[in-house]
């Protein structure tokens, strides 16, 4: 069970991403990255089934990537983005082994100007939000933000909120995530931010 | 009229160019993928659940084919290379089938697999790993990296997800490049580069010890012992891991083995050497 | 000697000329003119039909001008009926493109493909090419307002003005004496007006022979409108530019 939680402010999004790779009832590594970088303003967290999540991250990157080598570099919107992952998952439900991953998209529209985060699911539904996270987090860390998170934030003030629900989950969750990674995507594209 | 224009609106559908795209496609279809011998499945809708309806001896003790499973292998890396330890035992239920399996797979002279899970899965398609590699050498002239040789072998069980492979494996190796380097991967399709791995049903006995005197700064003479040693403790404790101990240690110039021991033969110098294993008592107590 | 060529467009002739691609070159010189111009506010699409009977039912429909999607027209010379095959191909490139990406394709993006599939009946084998050139006119969020052309041979070019069809060497001398970078839409439309009343049959300069089409964007720059012109709107446009009237001086 992973954490995966997304956070937008007023001029970036905040992705933050638990590092515990756990196969039944041992951690495998306390330093596994659940994201992907898809082009200099997009970036993946992914949670689901073992296997399936890291090849499905790995085909979306592959194929955005292909898009920005034939187009003469130009970079897949977020919005677009969005919609191609989105198309990808509603396609494989209706196939005979469907992926079965849930993933943030964290972007940063070069276009407008603006930081946007998408929600998807492994069904092939996707919605534009302020804030989101998959998983049992969602659970905890949906509510703290409804409650605590304002328009026009920055990027600290985002930070902070973030460490807020992060320490909810230590306080109720029964499992340790040996931490977090925290990337932030904003007109410089994506940067790593450590961990918390 | 309407079924012509459609021939014609998609250059997929004419025939010629279907000639043409066939013969390029078989040109080009000397890749990994194609040397490995496609494996037919049941023909049913859920090889999982035909497979768990025949295979599982927890929910059902009377099926017919039981697979080997229990199992205590270990790999971590350190200054000095790596270590790879593995027990022998293989069992089917609660039959002891074998004491003397052999649990590492010699990839190559560089490259080191280990084996839990089903056998003749690991066997078999690390034995196949094996000859992609070679391929790999001898088209690229260069030894092939433990990173992409674990791939290939994450790519090859993950197009089998779901239709029953059961392998959990470390890909060990050492090249110029990476340094000694240390992939976990299983038939999920999971695969994790890191530092101290163990896998089956003993892996929890074998991580209490390994964890618990593990540093990097290990001598080798060290590092041996230690391996040893935590694959000893999941012997003792898990009753699916037994028979004898295979050692290996991989360095710059390769693996070098490092013998085996027979679990019943060492446990009782280790518990005198170390005063350990104080729930047991021996002879003389 | 070329004879032996010339029946395949597979095969490059021994002075390196692929014959049936060029025949379908010659073939688009032979067909009405079709002139494309870029302004600042906008695109203009200008061609002159080829009505081969007074009894032709003519419901007024363009008939060389298409829409591929909300963001792009062409407008066609060469054979219509090989042209419909390809616009309903670029149809449904520019929907897959929306289907996948839920934003519009990129105008290149869209041309590149056709031309692709152009290109594919240049190369393999018992083909025909397509004997169609194309007039792109669109509009997308990176380049703004964009001009391409495509021939049979698969080859696509933007341009600022341009024109296929016949007598297209002629007009494109006088688009580029007469073509300056900061021309309205209007202006645009008055100088393919004054182009084609040089290069048509002056009896075929009337509302019901031509065909305009325009690109622009509305007031508030938020919509493209692609507005395909009633005859009576030609026929205002050559009365306001008075190319009769100078006809008729010389």
């Amino acid at each position: 069970m992973d954490v995966i939680l997304g956070l937008r402010v007023a001029d970036a999004t905040i992705i933050a991403t638990s590092k515990a790779a756990t196969r039944g009832i041992t951690v495998l590594k306390s330093s596994d990255d659940k994201t992907r970088v898809l082009n200099p303003h997009n970036l993946i967290a992914y949670t689901g089934e073992a296997g399936d999540t890291v090849n499905f991250a790995e085909y979306i990157q592959a194929n955005i990537q292909l898009y920005s080598m034939r187009e003469n570099d130009i970079e897949l919107s977020p919005k677009a983005t969005a919609s191609f992952i989105r198309n990808q998952l509603a396609t494989s439900i209706r196939s005979r082994k469907p992926y079965q991953v849930n993933v943030l998209l964290g972007g940063y529209d070069v276009a407008s100007n603006t930081p946007t985060l998408n929600w998807i699911d492994y069904l092939g539904t996707q919605v534009e939000l302020p804030y989101a996270a998959h998983g049992y987090a969602a659970f905890y860390c949906t509510s703290l933000f409804d409650r605590h998170y304002k328009k026009g934030m920055t990027v600290d003030e985002g930070l902070e909120l973030l460490k807020m629900s992060l320490k909810e989950l230590e306080i109720r969750m029964p499992l340790d995530f040996k931490g977090y990674y925290v990337k932030i995507i904003d007109k410089d594209g994506v940067r790593d931010a450590g961990s918390l | 009229m309407n079924s012509i224009a459609q021939k014609f609106s998609e250059a997929n559908t004419n025939s010629h160019l279907i000639d043409i795209n066939e013969s390029r496609a078989q040109l080009s279809t000397h890749e990994v993928g194609s040397l490995a011998p496609s494996i037919s499945v049941p023909p049913i809708s859920q090889p999982t659940a035909f497979l768990r309806a025949h295979t599982d001896d927890n929910t059902n003790p009377d099926c017919k084919i039981k697979i080997a499973h229990g199992t205590t292998t270990l790999a971590f890396r350190f200054q000095g290379g790596i270590v790879v330890a593995v027990d022998s035992r293989a069992t089917a239920g609660n039959w002891v089938a074998s004491q003397t399996v052999n649990k590492v797979i010699r990839i190559n002279p560089f490259l080191l697999g280990t084996m839990a899970g089903g056998a003749a899965d690991c066997q078999y398609w690390e034995t196949w790993l094996g000859t992609q590699c070679r391929l790999h050498e001898l088209r690229q002239k260069e030894r092939i990296s433990v990173a992409a040789a674990s791939k290939i072998l994450a790519n090859l069980v993950y197009q089998y997800k779901g239709m029953g492979l059961s392998m959990g494996t470390m890909v060990c190796g050492y090249t110029k490049k990476e340094g000694p380097a240390l992939y976990y991967v299983d038939s999920d399709g999971t695969r994790i580069k890191g530092d101290i791995f163990s896998v089956g049903s003993g892996q929890t006995f074998a991580y209490g010890v390994l964890d618990s005197e593990y540093k990097w700064d290990l001598t080798v003479e060290e590092a041996l012992y230690l391996g040893k040693r935590s694959i000893l403790a999941a012997t003792h404790r898990d009753a699916f891991s037994g028979g004898s101990i295979n050692l290996y240690h991989v360095t710059e110039n390769g693996w070098i083995y490092h013998g085996n021991h027979n679990v019943g033969d060492i446990f009782w110098d280790i518990k005198e050497q170390e005063k350990s294993f104080n729930n047991v008592l021996s002879g003389d107590d | 000697m070329s004879r032996r060529y010339d029946s395949r467009t597979t095969i490059f002739s021994p002075e390196g000329r692929l014959y049936q691609v060029e025949y379908a070159q010659e073939a688009i010189s032979q067909a009405g003119t079709a002139i494309g111009i870029l302004s600042t506010e906008g695109v203009v699409l200008a061609c002159e039909k080829k009505v081969t009977s007074k009894l032709l039912d003519d419901d007024g429909s363009a008939e060389k001008i298409y829409e591929i999607n909300d963001n792009m027209i062409c407008a066609v010379a060469g054979m219509n009926a090989d042209a419909s095959i390809l616009v309903n191909s670029a149809r449904l490139y520019a929907q897959q493109y929306l289907k996948t990406y839920n934003e519009d394709i990129p105008c290149e993006m869209l041309i590149r493909r056709v031309c692709n599939l152009k290109q594919g009946y240049t190369q393999h084998g018992g083909l025909r090419p397509y004997g169609v050139s194309f007039l792109y006119a669109g509009y997308d969020e990176r380049y703004q307002f964009q001009l391409f052309t495509s021939n049979p041979s698969g080859n696509y070019s933007g341009w600022k003005a341009t024109s296929i069809g016949a007598n297209n060497a002629a007009s494109q001398t006088m688009l580029k004496k007469d073509y300056k970078d900061d021309m309205s839409l209007k202006e645009a439309c008055e100088l393919a007006m004054k182009v084609l009343s040089k290069t048509i049959d002056s009896s075929n300069l009337k509302g019901e022979k031509l065909e305009f089409a325009t690109l622009s964007l509305s007031q508030d720059k938020k919509k493209i409108i692609r507005k395909i012109w009633k005859a009576s709107d030609v026929d205002l446009l050559i009365k306001d530019t008075g190319v009769l009237d100078k006809i008729d001086e010389e």
